[in-house]
């Protein structure tokens, strides 16, 4: 398990690595966090002759609120998102709900955020909650930097939107609708065999509730598809319903009904088909929890005062 | 945790070169070429060899038991010579001045292989007109234990049941995979650094295939990252590693790596199994069968542990007629070899699993089937049907005492309150009573070379032909040293694992160190006290706290030690014959019917492995055993398709259970001496994992009962591991295919 030789650039700015990786596209890879790729290039399955590793590029280390969506710079780490004071409100519960259950605490101290993005396991948590929350995505090449839409990111297990001479800088997640629109609410179940396994499946799911009725919709599917998806025809049932449990099994039943799962070595096609189903009941039911405690909390969530802090 | 372990990887030698093995990746061809030629092109790389470039240096595995008649037909080669057998057989050998270069040379070679039909499955291949080896079939032996069974045995019998079960290939996964470094001096002399887990035998071994004088080879055993059974042979590779050192006049490393060692290393378990158990209706055993087909992979060498499951079919009961009949047979697989419990989980698994279904035919509680049925404390020594002899046993002492641990009642009435309410999670409560054989039975191995010196300056020097890797001998043998010879723990020193420093060994498997290594130890401290009494002059004398004490005057060991120059020293070969430990596990799961998962509330585990000499470390053998147990019951499958080829190359394909993963354990121990040894001590290293499985898997199928009135058969049922998939299948009540 030692890689196949390769060569290695650090640059300390985002435009010597943009120019680094652009000589040399087709043979070179961006290393990030390395959790997935160095992996692969130990197994020599990955055979990249340059290596343009971006962690000396600190403009990338940060996590802003920029308007209305939360700006996480492609070295952010997944732990990073383990407490909810990482962005305000619902966004920063949601983050907080997902990240714990990527991989294990050292995979989460090194991967990235912006790296899943670009690597696009089908079964990655946050591919799924990118595509809920139509997340944007930030691709640097040589001719500037291009947002695309997480809808439009995904085009296979792991191929992307991304050029080869493109870095993916930035991900911006929405911060969640505030007290005008409704009350937001999130929530998030995953299958794994155990803790440092990937998920089988993994459902995102964010309400908004407005007089006891849904008025906004997202579930962000991972494992039910050759890339995450949104279960729209589940998310357009629950538009106009009351959040009540009859309403979810019937989102549920349209969610598994609209997967095409992949088959794996430790769970069939119809197993995961029906996980899928029992998942998304189950975070429609948090997010419904969730919506009622932030109500409860005096709404601190929607006015931005709950902790957050800008980093 | 200081950091300080000195592994084979850790060694420094100038001019050391590495080694990197192409594998095949076809599970059963015709190899029709190795061409190294590129490889050895490659900067860096030394040499690089298949088994033809080899041509009459290549040496064969030498079998675990030799056999009488000539060449064995099923022997294996260092490199593979015209057929590959399995994915990962070592096909060529590149040697570089580093492991990247070696890997480089390893990708530049080229292999040309015909497929053959590939045999997975043992039973298949026990009747498939492909065969592996020619001129000989794929059953490589076949075995009977006790008497064959009349058929109005089973006709008069009041209940019948009967179970079919899988028992998967686990990799056993040790931290540290396999590792060598041979290092030739100029003079000859070859030394061998290795994570092993026999070192005199290797030396042996190693001579005989490699055309060595085993005088002149020195194996040590440096610091080793676990073995479980997985380093105990000869390998194919160590074989290539210390040819080619010995051929180059230079220093060799070869360390596993965790992809190669998942399909390369031999494999555990694998067993497909057919018991048949017959009781009267007050639940009391009559009669019971075993059928096994042991897959031994692509190489039958250590055939033995099938043997095991066969002679210890019947376990703790008191059943009148057993017969037992084992075909290992050979598949297009890594070989197996022992893991950790090396036949007793496969044994216990089938015959506890087949006691709960038993249960459920008769109505009775578990627990009590089991207790009306085990061989009394009084029967011991007890001579079974199939021709072994237990030592001694208190099984319903163990089972006592796990059901109070627990809380049995408590835990019948939550199950019961559960099911009434219809909406809560189902639990189940299993139970798994167990003996298991601890020591060897064979005579030639029923023993341990053992040795005490006391130098001059008092300092004592323990040497045992035991070898740790990772059973804590560095804690526990100078404790007990110490504590026979009445004198610090801090005054005696251990050595072994180095064949230069010890005259002979067994080595260390089957939990024997302690039992057999640790009693032989003892005797030689205690023959070194009746030494000092005799350099005292006085035979009788009274001898305390490291010293002789006379009438007149008293004597140090030290002081005795200094006063001849003839060594102060005691010790020898010493005989100490199998032991049988037992217990009782209990597991509580509650089980989400929706998803199939299973979440273990407790495991409660009362052990007798006779006297503990340091309790603290078997708690810890018992408690890791108990990890891999829970690997076996719900996680870990070595999956292979139908052309033989592994679905997991890394542990994110292998699963093993986490820090996250692990239930609340709790411990208790039931203490029955060994009968035969002054120090008492039965085996404790591989019980936690002969317990946990069949006490989960009987309480995953608990909660998801209660069955239909009168089942007599469990065939076709859940089959290890309890996947999520599997779980979600049986509770839904369909058909388990997978």
């Amino acid at each position: 398990m030692k890689p196949a030789p390769f060569d290695y650039t650090a640059p300390a700015e985002l435009s010597d690595a943009v120019t680094a990786l652009a000589e040399r596209p087709e043979t070179a890879r961006v290393l990030a966090g390395g959790q997935s790729l160095v992996l692969e290039m130990h197994y020599r399955r990955e055979r990249p002759a340059l290596l343009v590793d971006i962690n000396n590029v600190r403009e990338l280390d940060t996590i802003t609120a920029d308007g209305d969506a939360l700006r996480v710079g492609a070295l952010a780490r997944h732990r990073a998102f383990e407490t909810p004071t990482v962005a305000p409100g619902a966004l920063g519960r949601l983050l907080s709900r997902v990240s714990p259950l990527i991989a294990h605490p050292p995979v989460r101290a090194r991967g990235t955020m912006a790296g899943s993005l670009a690597w696009a396991n089908p079964v990655s948590e946050w591919c799924a909650t990118a595509v809920a929350l139509d997340a944007g995505i930030e691709l640097t090449g040589p001719a500037g930097s291009r947002l695309v839409g997480a809808g439009e990111f995904f085009l296979g297990p792991f191929r992307t939107a991304r050029q080869p001479d493109e870095i993916l800088t930035s991900v911006r997640l929405p911060l969640l609708p505030g007290a005008e629109t409704g009350t937001v609410g999130v929530g998030f179940c995953e299958q794994h065999r155990t803790h440092a396994s990937f998920a089988q499946v993994a459902v995102v799911a964010v309400l908004t509730l407005r007089d006891g009725v849904i008025v906004e919709a997202r579930l962000g599917l991972a494992g039910a598809a050759d890339r995450p998806v949104r279960a729209h025809e589940a998310e357009r049932h629950l538009v106009g319903r009351e959040p009540e449990p009859d309403v979810f099994a019937q989102a549920a039943a349209l969610a598994a009904a609209g997967a095409d799962p992949l088959s794996e070595p430790h769970a069939g096609v119809e197993y995961r088909r029906h996980v899928i189903g029992v998942l998304v009941r189950r975070a429609l039911v948090q997010a419904r929890e969730d919506s009622e405690s932030a109500d409860f909390f005096s709404g601190a969530g929607r006015d931005g005062h709950d902790g957050w802090e800008a980093r | 945790m200081t950091g300080a372990g000195n592994y084979v990887g850790d060694l420094k030698v100038a001019g050391c070169l590495d080694a990197a093995f192409v594998r095949s990746t076809v599970a059963h061809g015709r190899l029709l070429a190795v061409d190294t030629s590129a490889a050895a092109e490659v900067d860096g790389v030394v040499g690089a060899w298949s088994a033809a470039d080899l041509g009459d240096d290549l040496a064969f595995v030498p079998p675990f038991f030799p056999s009488a008649g000539g060449e064995d037909p099923r022997r294996c080669a260092a490199l593979a010579v015209d057929r590959v057998r399995y994915v990962g057989e070592p096909l060529a050998v590149i040697v570089g001045t580093d492991r990247y270069v070696a890997e480089d040379g390893a990708d530049a070679v080229r292999v040309d292989i015909d497929p053959l039909p590939a045999l997975v499955d043992p039973g298949e291949a026990a009747a498939s007109s492909t065969w592996l080896f020619d001129g000989v079939d794929n059953v490589a032996t076949e075995m009977e234990f006790g008497t064959p069974i009349d058929d109005e045995v089973w006709q008069r019998a009041a209940v019948v049941v009967e179970g079919a079960y899988r028992q998967p290939r686990l990799a056993p996964t040790p931290m540290e995979p396999r590792a060598i470094l041979a290092v030739p001096q100029p003079d000859g002399q070859l030394t061998v650094w290795v994570s092993h887990q026999a070192p005199h035998r290797l030396r042996r071994d190693l001579a005989s295939a490699l055309g060595l004088d085993a005088e002149r080879i020195r194996v040590r055993v440096a610091d080793s990252g676990g073995a479980f059974g997985t380093k105990s042979g000869t390998f194919a590779e160590y074989l290539s590693v210390v040819g080619l050192a010995v051929k180059l006049g230079r220093p060799v490393r070869w360390l596993e790596d965790r992809a190669e060692t998942l399909s390369g290393s031999t494999h555990g378990r694998g067993q497909n199994q057919r018991v048949r158990l017959a009781a009267d209706e007050n639940g009391r055993m009559l009669a019971l069968a075993l059928e096994v087909d042991a897959d031994v992979g692509a190489y039958p060498n250590t055939g033995f542990v099938a043997a095991e499951t066969g002679q210890a079919a019947a376990g703790v009961y008191l059943t009148p007629n057993v017969h037992a009949r084992i075909r290992v047979v050979v598949t297009n697989t890594t070989p197996t070899a022992p893991y950790r419990g090396a036949g007793r989980p496969e044994q216990v698994y089938a015959v506890e699993r087949t006691v709960d279904l038993l249960a459920r035919r008769l109505g009775m509680d578990p627990a009590e089937l089991r207790r009306r049925n085990f061989i009394p404390p009084e029967a011991f020594p007890y001579h079974s049907p199939t021709g072994r002899v237990f030592d001694s046993g208190q099984y319903e002492l163990a089972l006592d005492k796990a059901l109070e641990l627990v809380d049995y009642t408590h835990w019948r009435e939550e199950q019961q309150r559960r099911r009434r309410s219809g909406s809560e999670r189902p639990l189940g409560i299993g139970l798994c009573s167990f003996t298991e054989r601890s020591g060897l039975e064979q005579a030639p191995m029923a023993n341990e070379w053992a040795s005490v010196d006391v130098a001059p300056d008092g300092s004592v020097t323990a040497r045992v032909g035991t070898c740790s890797t990772g059973q804590s001998h560095e804690t526990v043998f100078p404790e007990l040293v110490a504590r026979t010879l009445g004198i610090p723990p801090g005054r005696v020193s251990l050595i072994e694992g180095d064949t230069d420093e010890t005259a002979q060994g067994i080595g260390t498997f089957g939990s024997r160190s302690m039992q057999v290594g640790g009693a032989a130890l003892h005797r030689a401290a205690l023959e070194l006290i009746e030494e000092a009494r005799r350099r005292a002059g006085e035979p009788d004398a009274r001898y305390a706290d490291g010293t002789v004490i006379t009438g007149q005057r008293s004597w140090t060991l030290a002081e005795l030690a200094a006063a001849s120059p003839e060594p102060l020293r005691a010790g020898g070969v010493y005989d100490t014959p199998a032991a049988f430990p037992f217990g009782t596990y209990v597991a509580v799961v509650e089980v989400d019917r929706e998803l199939g998962n299973v979440r273990v509330l407790r495991l409660v585990a009362v052990d007798d492995c006779g006297v503990a000499v340091d309790p603290e470390i078997v708690e810890d053998q018992t408690r890791g055993g108990i990890v891999q147990g829970l690997g076996q019951a719900l996680y870990e499958v070595m999956p292979y398709d139908d052309q033989g080829v592994p679905q997991a190359d890394g542990l994110l394909g292998y699963l093993l259970p986490t820090i996250g993963e692990l239930p609340p354990i709790s411990l208790d121990t039931t203490v029955t001496p060994n009968p035969n040894t002054a120090l008492g001590a039965k085996g404790a290293g591989e019980a936690g994992c002969i317990g946990t499985p069949p006490a989960i898997v009987n309480a995953v199928i608990d909660a998801l009962g209660p069955q239909p009135a009168g089942t007599a058969t469990d065939i076709g049922g859940m089959q290890l591991p309890l996947t999520p998939e599997t779980c979600w299948l049986a509770a839904a009540g369909q058909e388990v295919a997978r």
